[in-house]
């Protein structure tokens, strides 16, 4: 068990920068998730960290100790990849045992260890399989296993549900969380699942650009984001972003003269967030203004009503029970606890 | 015309091309292995013994079995040398490996050589008189500076191996380089992680997964290695005595040199034993079902 601390990571290939001066501390037990699109710079991260890519610059410090000329196997960490990256020559029982079995631990050992591994992700009946002859879900958890069979410092996990079917990648986030809250040991996580993000993190990093762009609680960054990017990236459906400009205090869409207020300086550009069960919908009349609706869908749980607001789309969250048409018109009202303002050339917040 | 029958039309001219090239030769030279067959008795090549040219190959012919032990460890050597040499070749050139670069495509030029004019090459080379490999190991290792290569029987032999080995190399860590490429990076870099040394590594998951190709180089090169023939006659013609003689070459002597097709046409046929054991094996590598 040990805390993880990145102090100004940069990796470049060539021109490419791919990790950009990243400082980061993990705490002992945290459990981390680096959140963020493809080609953000987040799985190299956690390769920097497990040693299968050299930083260009920066440090890497594992508990007490700077690790960057450490190879991966004396690092002590444990990774799940994307692919899983079972050995295909060898058993579940193989596979797992293997970690000890490199380390010299008497076969004696071994035998227990990796029966225990294989109960905790429910795998015994399959210790004598090949890779090959399991599901995508079994391969995981041989994959899990193989992690959790000895204890770690570090456990490093590189998209490790994104080859799972949607309603498999469900189960295994909550055993994986399950899992986690047992073992209590530090972990980072790579994703570019939002979802995955919210529900397994103590604390995300979203990452652009090899940058981080938001650190906090799951909370923070679906509740407060720091910039346009996060606001945008968290959330499904993603956060409305309507630009405009404030007027006395109102907000002005760049299209319309629908107003609402929002307060603050007056603004001649400004994007205005807001998520879409924020937006209270009514009976036309009953809102802050009255739009037409360009497209109702039912999800089952929810309805998604995008509503055409001057000449930009804005979706919003409606009663499971709404039943509406295309090109009714309906009254909207913005939750003025809940709205961001950004600056549209710089991206960041701006707070009233 | 039911389509049945057009089917086996449209394949018969190829069936008419390897009968005529390669199952009509094959009986024949079973058919006069059982004769006399002197080319120099017209009327012998029907004069039929039985097996007594087997049997003659056999118990009354040292030569033949001098060659079978030059052939046996010729194929160990080569085979050996060239799988160990081109595997590390191939650790070192493969993507991710340590010296990959563009020179990579150039590395295949000895195998554009003709095994007759890699012979005729290293006959120049280890020419006692002007010979540059001669020059250099002498130069290198002194004792070697007075020694005749292709007159003393070991070093001819050392010679041909190393002819061999050395024309063989590119091709097979080329292939080799394409085996390496399809063990997934990951299952490396999982193992690095749990905790292998580099060696480790190599042994428990690099080569296990690289088995099949390395079998497959293996049993490819042991049937040319059998059957090498052109290196060794430009090289060493066999000699010195019958030092170098392999069977193919025993063969040529016996068929071609001293006439008698039906001696060389069983000793040919002694051959096609091993061979059709190492076809079996290739087959079963490359057509595996996963």
């Amino acid at each position: 068990m040990a805390e993880v601390i990145l102090k100004n990571l940069t990796k470049r290939w060539g021109e490419f920068v791919a990790v950009d001066g990243q400082s980061l501390e993990i705490s002992d037990r945290e459990f981390l998730v680096l959140l963020g699109p493809s080609g953000c710079g987040k799985t190299t991260t956690m390769r920097m960290i497990a040693g299968l890519e050299e930083p260009t610059e920066g440090e890497v410090w594992i508990g007490d100790r700077m690790v960057n000329d450490d190879l991966p196997k004396d690092r002590d960490v444990a990774m799940v990849f994307q692919n899983y990256g079972l050995y295909p020559h060898m058993t579940t029982f193989e596979n797992i045992a293997y970690p000890l079995r490199v380390r010299g631990i008497p076969s004696s050992d071994i035998e227990p260890r990796v029966r225990r591994a294989a109960e905790q992700v429910e795998l015994t009946r399959f210790l004598d399989r090949r890779p090959k002859a399991l599901s995508g879900g079994q391969r995981q958890r041989v994959a899990l296993a193989r992690a959790i069979v000895r204890t770690p410092k570090v456990f490093l996990m590189d998209e490790p549900l994104s080859n799972l079917d949607a309603k498999l990648r469900v189960t295994m986030r909550a055993e994986l969380k399950h899992l986690s809250r047992e073992l209590k040991v530090t972990t980072v996580y790579v994703t570019h699942d939002q979802i995955e993000a919210m529900t397994l993190a103590d604390r995300v990093a979203v990452m652009k650009d090899g940058v981080i762009q938001q650190l906090g609680s799951p909370d923070e960054i679906y509740n407060d984001p720091a910039n346009l990017f996060v606001a945008g990236f968290i959330g499904s459906p993603a956060m409305n972003l309507i630009t405009g400009a404030i007027q006395g205090g109102q907000f002005v869409t760049t299209g319309g003269t629908q107003l609402v207020p929002v307060g603050g300086d007056d603004r001649n550009e400004v994007v205005l967030g807001v998520r879409a069960d924020d937006i209270r919908v009514s009976e036309a009349g009953k809102g802050n203004i009255d739009v037409p609706i360009y497209a109702f869908e039912n999800t089952g749980e929810a309805t998604l009503l995008t509503v055409q607001w001057g000449r930009q789309r804005v979706i919003a969250k409606g009663d499971r029970y709404l039943r509406k048409e295309q090109d009714d018109m309906i009254g909207i009202a913005l939750n003025p606890e809940h709205l961001y303002l950004f600056d549209p050339t710089s991206g960041s917040r701006i707070r009233t | 015309m039911r389509d049945s029958t057009l089917k086996y039309l449209l394949v018969l001219p190829a069936i008419v091309v390897v009968f005529a090239t390669a199952i009509w030769p094959l009986i024949e030279s079973l058919r006069l292995s059982f004769t006399v067959g002197r080319l120099s008795r017209p009327g012998s090549l029907e004069q039929y013994l039985g097996f007594e040219n087997y049997i003659w190959a056999f118990l009354y012919e040292p030569a033949f079995w001098n060659s079978v032990w030059v052939t046996a460890i010729y194929t160990v050597l080569t085979v050996g040398l060239t799988t160990v040499l081109s595997l590390g070749l191939a650790l070192l050139l493969a993507p991710g490996g340590r010296f990959r670069s563009g020179v990579q495509t150039l590395l295949i030029l000895p195998f554009a050589m003709s095994p007759a004019l890699i012979g005729v090459s290293f006959r120049f080379m280890f020419n006692p008189e002007f010979g540059l490999f001669d020059a250099v190991f002498g130069a290198l290792i002194p004792p070697l500076a007075d020694v005749s290569w292709l007159v003393d029987p070991v070093l001819a032999f050392a010679v041909c191996v190393m002819a061999d080995v050395w024309g063989w190399i590119p091709f097979l860590t080329l292939v080799l380089i394409g085996g390496l490429a399809s063990v997934p990076q990951d299952t490396i870099e999982a193992a690095q992680v749990d905790g292998a040394s580099g060696w480790r590594v190599f042994r428990d998951v690099t080569l296990p997964q690289l088995a099949p190709v390395l079998a497959v180089v293996v049993i490819l090169k042991s049937i040319f290695s059998l059957k090498t023939f052109d290196q060794i006659f430009m090289l060493t013609n066999g000699g010195p005595g019958t030092a170098t003689q392999t069977l193919s070459h025993y063969i040529y002597f016996n068929g071609m040199k001293y006439g008698q097709i039906g001696y060389a046409a069983s000793v040919a046929w002694l051959m096609v034993i091993p061979m059709i054991f190492l076809t079996y094996a290739y087959a079963k590598f490359v057509f595996r079902k996963e």
